[in-house]
């Protein structure tokens, strides 16, 4: 689930691993209910500040996605119908802005980004 | 109290050479604070006149709410304090060296050492004379984590390890943390390793403290820009401009610090298009701080 989280981006790692739980919990591998690793086990397994985990979790809390119960643990909430697909539509989004800026930056064309796009698909342009 | 370390307008001087001037420093309580600099930048010194091992000319240090050094005794009964040097006895095997320095420590965990010594493979009975680098390092950190202090101090506790002994070393100390809320003063070469774990970062050249920030608003400010059409001066610019270069052909290459995503609009308004905002790491950013602060150091000006 934490694979590629990278302390040298420029985007905060509490940040990262926020993101990554909303995705486990947008696309299903993390279910209702399920807990998440303790700060203490989670901070030893990336080698990072347990502060960082906490605040991550924290975040994850403002924003509905877990339930922290002091003294047993961090768990996924019953998330309303729509939310899931909501965080998803919301993560294709920031995939393809990712994407549109790095061939901007390369001085790849709009145009010739979308070919690559359809033949990576398979469709077949007309 | 807000801050574990406070230092105030230090100034120590050793010889004619090396001088630190108005040195202030904040360690905030429960933050992992990592202190970078260059060789011969004043770090040693300055962790050495927080412990109260050498004497300021002026200024005040305050550590864990105590004044240093007229405090000492009763600061240092809780701070683990990691030399850059091991400094041990190298006749005495690891559990007399264990068994010495828990005499000195009230709040002692026998339970801890214990088991930092199976964690870390370390064997009882070997003179510490006979132990690799990496398992003295080991040592010399389950000492300073045994006596369970609220601030540690480590200079350079991993730097010139394998990276297996760099990971169990900080694994300890990150299994520390998570137990109790200490606060850690580290410093390092190892720029990649304190991104990973530090909160906050300081940097010291030729004694003196470049800066001091929030590692995240530290990494979210620093920034190279290409930018095209830049008139030579920039009044009031709202960011610290680090290194400004022209490339190749038309742009600019801008490092900045203190960057914001709303100062495009002061750059827009001097007629000056940004075609790039890149994203730099620690490294980079300690690099170009250096940089920056030498050049002006030498009577160079950065425009």
């Amino acid at each position: 689930m934490f694979q590629g989280v990278d302390p040298r981006s420029s985007i905060p790692l509490y940040a990262q691993i926020a993101e990554r739980i909303r995705l486990a919990i947008a696309n299903g591998t993390l279910s209702s209910a399920a807990s998440l690793p303790s700060v203490r086990q989670l901070a030893a397994e990336l080698r990072i500040n347990p502060a960082t985990v906490t605040q991550a979790y924290r975040e994850l809390e403002e924003q509905g996605f877990v339930e922290i119960r002091h003294g047993a643990g961090t768990f996924v909430r019953e998330l309303a119908p729509g939310r899931r697909a909501r965080e998803r539509a919301q993560h294709a989004a920031a995939l393809v802005r990712k994407l549109l800026a790095e061939a901007r930056r390369a001085g790849v064309p709009l145009a010739e980004l979308q070919r690559a796009l359809e033949s990576e698909l398979g469709v077949k342009s007309t | 109290m807000s801050n574990a370390i406070e230092i105030e307008r230090l100034s120590y001087r050793a010889g004619k050479t090396f001088a630190i001037e108005d040195l202030d420093l904040h360690v905030p309580t429960g933050s992992i604070y990592g202190f970078l600099g260059p060789n011969g930048s004043g770090k040693t010194t300055t962790i050495r006149l927080i412990l109260g091992l050498l004497r300021a000319r002026a200024g005040r240090i305050t550590v864990l709410g105590d004044a240093m050094p007229a405090q000492h005794a009763r600061v240092l009964a809780h701070v683990g304090y990691v030399p850059e040097q091991p400094h041990l006895d190298a006749t005495l095997t690891v559990q007399e060296l264990i068994d010495f320095q828990a005499a000195f420590y009230p709040r002692w965990d026998q339970a801890r050492a214990a088991e930092l010594v199976s964690r870390f493979e370390l064997d009882a009975g070997q003179l510490f004379g006979r132990l690799s680098k990496g398992q003295k390092a080991k040592l010399m950190m389950l000492l300073a984590l045994a006596q369970c202090g609220d601030l540690l101090v480590l200079d350079e506790p991993t730097d010139g390890l394998d990276p297996v002994v760099r990971r169990d070393i900080l694994s300890a100390l990150l299994a520390y943390v998570s137990e109790r809320s200490a606060t850690i003063f580290i410093s390092s070469h190892l720029v990649h390793e304190l991104e990973r774990v530090c909160d906050w970062v300081a940097v010291m050249d030729n004694g003196r403290l470049i800066i001091e920030s929030p590692m995240e608003t530290f990494k979210r400010g620093i920034k190279r820009l290409t930018v095209s059409g830049a008139p030579r001066e920039l009044r009031d610019a709202p960011f610290r401009m680090l290194r400004r270069e022209s490339e190749n052909g038309a742009g600019e290459s801008w490092v900045v610090a203190n960057w914001e995503p709303g100062m495009l609009a002061y750059v827009q308004g001097l007629g000056a298009v940004v075609n790039d905002v890149i994203d730099l790491d620690l490294e980079d950013g300690f690099v170009e701080l250096l940089r920056s602060f030498r050049g002006s150091a030498a009577g160079r000006t950065t425009p």
